[in-house]
């Protein structure tokens, strides 16, 4: 019974952007404890990091799942507190 | 029928270096083997406003959530999609998440509410995490028969990884603890 099969595993895995994602983490982090906790929240920052990495899960985070995702997270965040905005898929690759 | 719990939990640390390590739980490879049940998480959207400061994400979230085998069998596979959604406000330094799945939702919806907030009696040094969690298993869905069974055994199963989820938040904060004393403040 145990683990999962591989297979099934990597028919959903990102892990081809494994390494843009830890570059955008480390980049993300250091903003977070650094910046943004410290009022400094005037721009965003880790912009190209994001970028790459936003660029490389379109590729291969499965289409449709992706779909699935953001068509959840709309949902979800219409009818959330007072957040403000809904995100939109766009809003990642300006 | 839904299955509700709530659980809280006090972080000797301030609220600054707690947020610091809810953000890096699921992405510091360290945790890796403790929290084995996270499968990936990628980030989908990230926004910041600057007038507020407020920071918005929307993460994936894949789950390896194995339970007894007959459910394994009725519902055909063991992982599951869900998206979390955070806010943190560094004004009133709140950190928001929410959690639910996306898939399997014909079978069980489950949601979870996560805060981060400053302990009302020691709000610079230490913080109080507060998380609420509803299993609910649809009414007509092919394990709505033993729905009951089903969600005893999600929440005993969610209760554990919490555990686990709360020893590598500590972990983490205790890491940021010594780097930021060695950095002197």
């Amino acid at each position: 019974m145990g683990g999962i099969k591989k297979e099934k595993k990597s028919s959903v895995s990102t892990s081809p952007c494994a390494q843009l994602r830890s570059a955008y983490h480390e980049c993300f982090n250091r903003w977070y404890s650094e910046k943004f906790l410290k009022g400094q929240w005037d721009k965003e920052e880790c912009v190209s990091e994001w970028q790459k990495y936003r660029a490389c899960l379109s590729q291969h985070l499965e289409d449709k799942h992706l779909t699935r995702f953001l068509e959840a997270e709309a949902i979800y965040s219409s009818d959330q507190d007072d957040s403000g905005r809904p995100f939109t898929a766009s809003d990642g690759r300006q | 029928m839904v299955k509700a719990y709530t659980q809280e939990h006090i972080y000797k640390h301030p609220w600054e270096r707690v947020t610091s390590a809810a953000w890096r739980k699921f992405t510091d490879p360290e945790n890796k083997r403790t929290l084995s049940h996270i499968l990936e998480v990628d980030t989908l959207n990230r926004k910041l406003d600057p007038q507020t400061g407020k920071f918005y994400t929307t993460r994936a979230l894949t789950v390896h959530a194995p339970g007894p085998w007959f459910i394994r069998k009725i519902i055909g596979q063991e992982i599951c999609h869900c998206v979390e959604s955070t806010v943190v406000d560094a004004r009133s330094r709140t950190m928001q998440l929410t959690t639910r799945n996306v898939s399997l939702r014909k079978f069980l919806e489950v949601e979870e509410k996560s805060w981060y907030e400053p302990h009302p009696e020691n709000p610079v040094n230490w913080t109080v995490a507060k998380q609420e969690t509803s299993i609910k298993i649809k009414p007509l869905s092919a394990l709505a028969s033993m729905a009951e069974k089903v969600e005893q055994k999600c929440a005993e199963k969610f209760l554990q990884n919490s555990v686990k989820g709360r020893e590598v938040m500590e972990r983490i904060c205790k890491y940021l603890e010594s780097e930021s004393s060695g950095i002197s403040l």
